[in-house]
């Protein structure tokens, strides 16, 4: 059945074959290296994230492209938004920032090195949801810096459906691959 | 060599380059305008503060509602935020936030009021309007509440691009919070 393949493979050689393997992991590497590396700068663990809901629509749709950062140096005001993932929550949530409570420490509880290092209590809500959030905190009553991921700071519409398609339409991410794979079988160079 | 495939690949790789860069142009340009550009002129006037007793969210911690004291504020706004929009606008969110540090430290802002701006054309505001979510004091009382400031911010959200945020009013004097009406 892959007599063929076989025969071309051995034809191109050992060494060949490693090149090609060494392409291959080099293209993976170096997405990866971009991704941590834009992490790295925006202090964020995903700096770009995917629209999943209609929570905030008409300004956010499904689909639409977001940019974060998370600048240690800053905190948190009402009327920005953020993306916040809940712990034993399975997806990050994309809301705007509600209510600040910038807490001061007890002085005999423990002296904060700055301002920054309080805590900050946020409550968010969807621009589209006629409630706010406290429902969705899973028994929390606040939001803290630890539960955000990022704050919005670009936006880039549609850009990202081609994986919300993919993960609602299976079929399509195996058209996908299939097409890919039949056209690096016939394009032979 | 020139196979229909190495054409359409050739095409569609220019068109997309082309497309990413006019978005970048846009993005940049819209931008520049928006630091550029002198700020709205907008005013907010506090009107009256009622604070009255009630009961709060169910809360799991003390499952239960508990007690609690809500302000009711009625304001003015007056508004002309049209210079905001411009070619790459496609919304402005507007909110009204109370502002206050009360005496443990404590710095807290919240928003009572909010307002999807879509066309040019209503972003001339200038009406009186009531608090739409609460405004509750984390002490549940708002009997050690120091005065607070009110201010109008907006957030510009574009086509694409870079999202804008900016303070377009902020009363003059701080408005302290009124003793708490009792309900028969």
């Amino acid at each position: 059945m892959f007599s063929d393949e076989l025969k071309a493979l051995r034809r191109l050689g050992f060494r060949h074959v490693l090149l090609q393997v060494l392409n291959f992991v080099q293209v993976l590497a170096s997405g990866f290296m971009m991704w941590k590396g834009l992490g790295l700068i925006t202090n964020t663990e995903s700096p770009i994230v995917v629209v999943l809901s209609g929570s905030m629509e008409p300004a956010f749709y499904r689909g639409d492209l977001l940019f974060l950062t998370n600048p240690a140096d800053q905190r948190y005001a009402t009327g920005d938004i953020t993306v916040y993932k809940i712990p034993g929550a399975d997806i990050p949530i994309v809301h705007r920032v509600l209510e600040t409570h910038d807490v001061v420490a007890k002085p005999d509880d423990y002296v904060a090195a700055s301002p920054l290092a309080q805590p900050q209590l946020l409550l968010t809500k969807g621009d589209n949801n006629p409630v706010d959030d406290l429902d969705l905190y899973q028994g929390l009553e606040w939001l803290e810096r630890r539960h955000i991921i990022g704050k919005v700071q670009a936006f880039l519409p549609y850009v990202g459906y081609v994986t919300i398609a993919m993960n609602d339409f299976p079929q399509l991410k195996y058209a996908l691959l299939g097409g890919l794979g039949l056209l690096a079988l016939i394009q032979r160079e | 060599m020139h196979t229909i495939f190495s054409r359409v690949n050739n095409v569609s790789a220019f068109l997309s380059s082309c497309l990413m860069s006019l978005v970048l142009a846009v993005a940049i340009a819209s931008a520049l305008y928006h630091t550029y550009q002198t700020p709205p002129a907008a005013g907010v006037v506090v009107n009256s503060i009622k604070v009255l007793p009630g009961k709060g969210r169910y809360l799991r911690k003390y499952r239960s509602r508990q007690q609690q004291e809500f302000a009711f504020v009625n304001f003015n706004l007056t508004a002309d935020l049209s210079p905001l929009f411009h070619w790459n606008t496609k919304q402005l969110f507007l909110y009204v936030s109370a502002e206050y540090t009360d005496q443990q430290g404590t710095a807290n802002e919240v928003v009572i009021w909010d307002r999807i701006v879509r066309r040019k054309e209503d972003a001339n505001i200038s009406s009186t309007f009531k608090n739409k979510y609460h405004l509750k004091d984390m002490s549940t009382t708002f009997r050690n509440a120091p005065p607070a400031h009110y201010t109008l911010k907006y957030n510009l959200m574009p086509y694409v691009g870079l999202l804008a945020w900016g303070e377009a009013a902020r009363t003059s004097e701080p408005i302290p919070f009124p003793e708490p009406h009792q309900l028969a």
